[in-house]
């Protein structure tokens, strides 16, 4: 099956990419039997799928992501969180005693997972014990560079989190919480992190990470 | 105020700032000129200067206009008040607000407002300077800056104006040329599908200047478009792919 670009080509929107608009992935689109992508970013094939991996670009909820938000709500049949920029999701609870025992407050930051995203919004996992930060910093970076953050098989997180010392959670969303044993770890871990968004698409960018920490941690 | 030249287009073929019919103005593009916003573009044709910035998918203010099914597009076209010899008054004119209604829908053609329900999508383009075309350089900023924000496009827009002066045909009007020539046609297309999202015209054409004119703007959209590709990889060529 042909395509039209070299694995891990530069692609911009309208980019014809395949002849087979049955291969259609995430960042693509398909008219008239053909694939052309949507998105600025790198395209490859996923799953026998033409994807386009996004520079930027907003989150998109799926069944099965674990986010962090912020409370913005109580209601008589649930909370409304505030999953950062244009997403609120909801946590329905049938009963009002059971809402009372949650214990969740306005302002309250969790971490919970996506049960559902559609037309009628995104809800979210119900669980009699959600999981609260109770101290941290929270940051926020792009969600689409999440992926980066975490790294090969988790390479990167674990990296700032061992040479910083910090507890690094972090939401599909582009939400972070860090917590460690001072403040400055975790502001040399908050500095790393922003560093990997800004620079999340170029070379050697593990190493210029270590630097950056060891740096920090030795003021 | 500027004096009518006493020609527009010499024996020669030339016009008034040295172009043959069929050139367009030096353009310059940049991407990603804004900090704060999530997009951002600027475009220069000649003396004409424009910023566009792309704020979103955020929340719909207010939140009554919010659709359940998809995102709305808030497009503003506003002119600084020194972009223009003399100064234009603070904020938006009557056409100012139309501006930005053609140049809004132009722009729902291409955008997949589908995938953010309930959010907006605000789109600001601000001219710095005047000097004719600047809906159509406003558009092509616009295009460039929703690019970059990594909204979900079905296709860049490309737009520009030709005209009749002096009976003859031009591409890419001036000032000058668009308030003493005798027609002026704004075009804008997505070229992918070659698809046509913007068309207006003031004065008059006869049916085969019109055909003619659109081979013209046809003509100068695709080499647009190929500056509008070329900046966009630029920036991002030295991005390499990992993890």
């Amino acid at each position: 099956m042909p395509v039209y670009f070299s694995e891990h080509e530069v692609v911009l929107p309208g980019q014809l990419l395949s002849d087979n608009g049955k291969r259609s992935g995430e960042g693509t689109y398909s008219v008239g039997g053909k694939v052309y992508a949507a998105q600025i970013g790198f395209a490859i094939v996923k799953n026998n799928k033409v994807t386009v991996i996004p520079f930027k670009g907003a989150y998109k909820p799926a069944p099965g992501d674990r986010v962090i938000g912020i409370v913005s709500d109580v209601k008589p049949n649930g909370f409304e969180v505030d999953l950062g920029r244009h997403l609120t999701g909801i946590i329905r609870v049938p009963d009002r005693a059971e809402v009372k025992s949650m214990n969740l407050k306005v302002g309250d930051v969790i971490y919970v997972k996506v049960r559902e995203s559609g037309l009628s919004g995104v809800i979210l996992e119900r669980s009699t014990r959600i999981k609260k930060f109770e101290s941290g910093l929270l940051i926020q970076i792009h969600p689409v560079k999440i992926p980066r953050l975490i790294g090969k098989k988790g390479s990167m997180i674990s990296m700032v989190k061992k040479l910083t010392g910090c507890d690094i959670v972090t939401g599909k969303n582009g939400l972070i919480v860090i917590n460690g044993p001072s403040p400055k770890h975790e502001f040399a871990a908050m500095k790393a992190i922003q560093l990997i968004d800004q620079e999340a698409h170029t070379s050697g960018l593990t190493e210029r990470v270590e630097k950056l920490i060891k740096e920090l941690l030795e003021k | 105020m500027e004096e009518k030249p006493e020609k527009l287009i010499s024996d020669e073929g030339i016009r008034v700032d040295g172009r043959r019919p069929d050139e367009l103005r030096p353009v310059k593009m940049e991407v990603g000129v804004l900090d704060k916003s999530d997009g951002s573009a600027y475009v220069e044709f000649g003396g004409t200067k424009v910023i566009a910035a792309v704020f979103g998918p955020r929340e719909a203010h207010p939140r009554h206009l919010a659709l359940p099914d998809r995102a709305i597009l808030n497009c503003r076209y506003h002119m600084t008040s020194f972009s223009v010899e003399e100064r234009k008054p603070l904020g938006m004119t009557r056409r100012e607000v139309e501006l930005s209604k053609v140049i809004r829908e132009a722009l729902e053609t291409v955008v997949f407002l589908e995938e953010f329900p309930r959010a907006s999508i605000d789109v600001y383009i601000e001219v710095i300077q005047a000097d004719g075309g600047t809906r159509t350089t406003g558009l092509t900023a616009a295009s460039l800056a929703l690019a970059d924000a990594g909204i979900p496009m079905a296709d860049l827009i490309a737009a520009v104006a030709v005209g009749k002066v002096e009976g003859q045909l031009v591409l890419d009007l001036c000032d000058v040329e668009d308030k003493y020539g005798e027609a002026d046609m704004p075009v804008a297309i997505a070229p992918r599908f070659n698809s046509i999202v913007l068309l207006q015209l003031n004065g008059r054409l006869t049916p085969e200047e019109f055909k003619k004119g659109m081979e013209l703007a046809q003509k100068g959209i695709a080499e647009i478009y190929r500056m509008q590709r070329e900046t966009l990889k630029k920036k991002f060529s030295s991005a390499r792919m990992e993890a």
